[in-house]
């Protein structure tokens, strides 16, 4: 183990932290697409409105992460991811806006919400498939990207990757709507919530299938060492997807949530255990990536620093806003609560 | 199609995202601060205009904060989709910096915007101001570690060069490079003094259309205060900018930013029309003497340096360079002369009913945000042909992509962006419009209650 290895693993929690909490946003994006009712639409945005930002921030640590720590790696993957992540990115931007839109000014509800909606399935869609088509191999020569446009996509594989982070964000987000919500809408997202459960199992064995026939990277276990990280990666997300499955629509409501954890902690154990030593698969390792010593150390100098605050006031904000979210009726009619609680006429 | 069509779609890629971007910390790193003082003030005097000028500048902070956000974002990732080389030969030292703005700055900012913008209600106000606080603390640090990023590419320091890739040599040069401390004095400055005539334009508006008086004077009082304040500091922070930080490092940039060739000129150019290839200007309107006496030479015989004095390869372009500068400086004119029209205004008494000033502030609602483009514009084209200074030229760095990936990118970039900004212009607008709120203050609470339903107490309908 040395300072890149250490790097390396933030990166990874780095990428945790951002799916799981922004990949919850997203999903709650697509769900309200599904939604037909208005009122519960509007409580679904209001989960995303307050928290969204704070979860972008991790895919920006992510990104400097990867770039300060592993310099070669992040111009090369990103080049050869050019197509799904401009497209991501731009979806970000659009639902990003769109949901502020939603949140300060009511009147363009519908417009703005179909916006948000179709955004977030954008982004999850690029996120998945720039993640297939990174983990499935990328053409290089010396020390630049040596692929074309497309070649991201090996065959497919990249589109149904993209389709698996679609659902794995939809399950993520049920299973948050669940926690959070109550009455009809906490309802629909247990029952849409159990379907979401079995989808992602057949996804993640389709991804996990065909990643060796699609793509340059090999999933010769080569080792004890990579079996012994396998085996358990995969009955912590077994175990997650059952009690996930299980917890929908009975009490407590986090069942789900916890079940989610342990599907994305699985998961990332899977991929860890997949990729280690490379970053991008399947020649360039983190040890040839890696900036010296003298930047990972101030890095980790730095992010060691500033971490426990970091996860001290993020905790904090979200604890400020525990609990259900509950609308009245009146709301949805085009009436508003001010902040005292008091009800006030809509203009 | 060539490579110098996709250098020079990545720059315009790059300059367009950067452009965008820049709008809006310009206008948030100030109103933060400006809802720091306005909470601040409501707590100590009680006084309810505060709470209400609070609420206002509140709503029109939270989008264009969120813009500023995923803005941002692009910008991170374009360092490594169209600037690979870059990203690769940096990183050790960029990515390591801007890491540190991350950690530093943005976990700050977006980890008490939610209290800040939904937290009415949920916390006591002495969390409300912290939060308030941290905002714009969190603002702060991201504009110093990303000038100290955007400094040591303008006068690299503390590293060494290893097959091409830049290692930190010793961290306390490459931070604190030799034109670190101005710069990034002058964009501080830069920001709150367009945050200022922001607060004062629109203040301005209403005492025009003579709606909700209280809130406007408030405005126009504190916003033209502080420019009174920042523009004299700001155009002598700018001059020094110029002369200890640039001249020494830079020569080339300063020769293009008075658009002369040859080293004759002792005017000082007003308006030009150069032609690059030909290396000459096709017209020149040139106000006498001034150049020499800006070189401090009152006799009106010291010439200005002339671009020719560089090789032709290393010249940047006169046009952008030396019309970023024009419009930065007459901005900076016009600036100065409405505050000091407005101190003396005050002086006598006459701020709040003086019809043709709040129109000369309305006017110049936009002027910072411009003259910060244009510095930018500047500053960067400035720099060319290099990425880092003297050391790694731009046209190496760009990323091994195919060129109508980078067209479409960019169509799609700008199609968004105006979108986006059209929007944002609506919804301001929208909120000056609708004005302040009318209904009584709400009692804030005084410690963390348990939860109230609603998160988004600020979204009302219009
Ligand atoms: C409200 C904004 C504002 C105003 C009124 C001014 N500036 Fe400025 N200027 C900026 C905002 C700005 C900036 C956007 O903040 C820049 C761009 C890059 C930077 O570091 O600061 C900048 C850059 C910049 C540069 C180039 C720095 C470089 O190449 O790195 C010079 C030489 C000046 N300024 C000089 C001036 C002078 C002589 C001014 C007054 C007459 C002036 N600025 C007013
Ligand atoms: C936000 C304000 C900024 C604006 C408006 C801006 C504008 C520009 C412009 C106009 C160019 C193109 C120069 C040319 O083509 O002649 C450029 C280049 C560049 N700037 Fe900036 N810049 C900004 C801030 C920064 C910062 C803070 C950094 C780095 C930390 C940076 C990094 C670069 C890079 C890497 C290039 C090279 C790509 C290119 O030449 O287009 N910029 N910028
Ligand atoms: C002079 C140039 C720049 C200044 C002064 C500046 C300043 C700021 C500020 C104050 C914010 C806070 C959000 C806001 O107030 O709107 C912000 C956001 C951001 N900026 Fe910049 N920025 C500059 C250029 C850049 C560049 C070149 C990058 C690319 C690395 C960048 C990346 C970001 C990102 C990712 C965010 C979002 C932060 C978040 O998640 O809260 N900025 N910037």
């Amino acid at each position: 183990m040395n300072a890149a290895d250490v790097w390396m693993l933030f990166i990874g929690l780095s990428f945790a932290a951002y799916i799981v909490l922004d990949g919850y946003d997203l999903g709650i994006g697509v769900l309200t697409l599904l939604q037909r009712d208005d009122r519960r639409r509007r409580e679904m945005y209001e989960l995303v409105a307050r928290a969204w930002d704070g979860s972008e921030s991790w895919i920006v640590l992510l990104a400097v992460a990867l770039w300060g720590g592993l310099p070669l790696a992040y111009g090369i993957a990103l080049p050869s991811l050019y197509v799904p992540l401009i497209l991501m990115l731009v979806s970000l931007i659009w639902r990003g806006f769109s949901i502020e839109i939603i949140a300060q000014y009511r009147g363009w509800q519908r417009r703005w919400g179909l916006a948000f909606g179709i955004g977030s399935l954008v982004a999850a869609f690029c996120q998945g498939a720039a993640f297939g088509g990174l983990i499935a191999g990328v053409t290089v020569h010396g020390s630049t990207f040596a692929g074309g446009p497309f070649s991201f996509l090996h065959h497919g594989y990249a589109v149904l990757t993209g389709l698996g982070a679609i659902v794995l964000y939809l399950f993520a987000a049920s299973a948050w709507v669940y926690d959070r919500t109550e009455g009809e809408l906490q309802r629909w997202a247990a029952r849409g919530g159990r379907v979401l459960t079995l989808l992602l199992a057949a996804a993640t064995v389709a991804c996990w299938a065909l990643l060796q026939p699609a793509g340059t990277t090999r999933l010769d276990p080569g080792s004890a060492a990579r079996l012994a990280v396998w085996v358990p990666g995969a009955v912590v997300l077994a175990g997650g997807l059952a009690h996930a499955y299980r917890s929908f629509g009975r009490h407590p409501d986090a069942g789900p949530v916890r079940g989610a954890l342990a599907v994305y902690a699985g998961g990332l154990i899977l991929v860890l255990g997949l990729m280690y030593p490379s970053v991008v698969p399947p020649s360039i390792t983190v040890h040839a990536a890696a900036s010296p010593t003298g930047s990972l150390t101030f890095l980790l100098i730095g992010v060691g620093l500033s971490m426990p605050a970091i996860l001290a006031y993020n905790a904090y904000a979200y604890w400020a806003f525990r609990g259900k979210l509950t609308t009245t009726d009146e709301e949805v009619a085009g009436t508003s609560v001010d902040p005292a609680g008091r009800r006030v006429a809509a203009r | 199609m060539s490579q110098q069509t996709l250098v020079d779609l990545s720059q315009w890629q790059w300059a367009i995202t950067a452009g965008f971007h820049i709008v809006f910390p310009s206008l948030t790193v100030g109103t933060s601060i400006f809802l720091v003082v306005c909470y601040a003030a409501f707590m100590r005097t009680g006084t309810e205009v505060y709470l209400r000028l609070f609420r206002l500048w509140r709503r029109i902070f939270a989008i264009g904060f969120g813009l500023g956000v995923v803005s941002g974002i692009v910008l991170t990732f374009e360092f490594g989709l169209n600037w690979g080389g870059f990203a690769h030969d940096v990183g050790p030292i960029l990515g390591v910096i801007i890491g540190m703005e991350v950690v530093t700055g943005f976990f700050l900012e977006a980890g008490f915007l939610g209290l800040l913008i939904y937290g009415d209600g949920r916390i006591s106000q002495r969390v409300m101001l912290f939060s308030a606080c941290m905002v714009s603390l969190g603002t702060v640090a991201s504009v110093t570690w990303i000038l100290a990023a955007n400094s040591w590419m303008q006068t690299p320091a503390g590293y060494t060069l290893v097959h091409g890739q830049f290692l930190p040599r010793d961290w306390v040069q490459v931070i604190l490079n030799p034109s670190f401390g101005w710069r990034v004095a002058h964009m501080l400055v830069g920001v709150l003094v367009s945050a200022a005539f922001f607060v004062s334009g629109i203040s301005a508006w209403y005492l025009v259309k003579g709606r909700h008086l209280d809130v406007g004077r408030r405005g126009l009082s504190i916003g033209i205060g502080a420019a009174a304040i920042l523009v004299p500091v700001q155009m002598y922070l700018g001059d020094t900018v110029a002369v200890d930080a640039i001249a020494p490092y830079q020569a080339p940039k300063l020769e293009a930013t008075e658009g002369n060739w040859t080293s004759t000129n002792t005017g000082w150019n007003l308006l030009l029309w150069p032609d690059q290839s030909a290396a000459r200007n096709d017209w020149t309107v040139t106000v006498p003497w001034l150049g020499s006496a800006i070189a401090k030479d009152w006799s009106g015989r010291t010439p200005t340096p002339g671009l020719l004095q560089t090789p032709a390869p290393l010249r940047p372009m006169i046009l952008p360079t030396f019309y970023g500068f024009r419009l930065m400086f007459f901005a900076a004119m016009a600036m100065l002369a409405t505050a000091m029209a407005g101190v003396i205004l005050r002086l006598r008494r006459r701020l709040d009913v003086t019809r043709w000033f709040h129109r000369c502030v309305l006017v110049l609602t936009p002027a910072g945000p411009l003259a910060i483009i244009a510095g930018w514009v500047l500053a960067e084209t400035g720099r060319q042909p290099w990425l880092v200074y003297g050391r790694l030229p731009t046209a190496d760095a760009v990323s091994p992509l195919d060129t109508w990936q980078v067209l479409t990118s960019l169509a799609l970039l700008i199609l968004v962006y105006a979108l986006l900004l059209g929007t944002y212009i609506w919804y301001v607008a929208r909120v000056v419009r609708q004005g302040p709120e009318d209904r009584p203050v709400p009692e804030p609470v005084r410690a963390p209650v348990a939860p109230v339903p609603r998160a988004l107490g600020a979204g009302r309908r219009i």
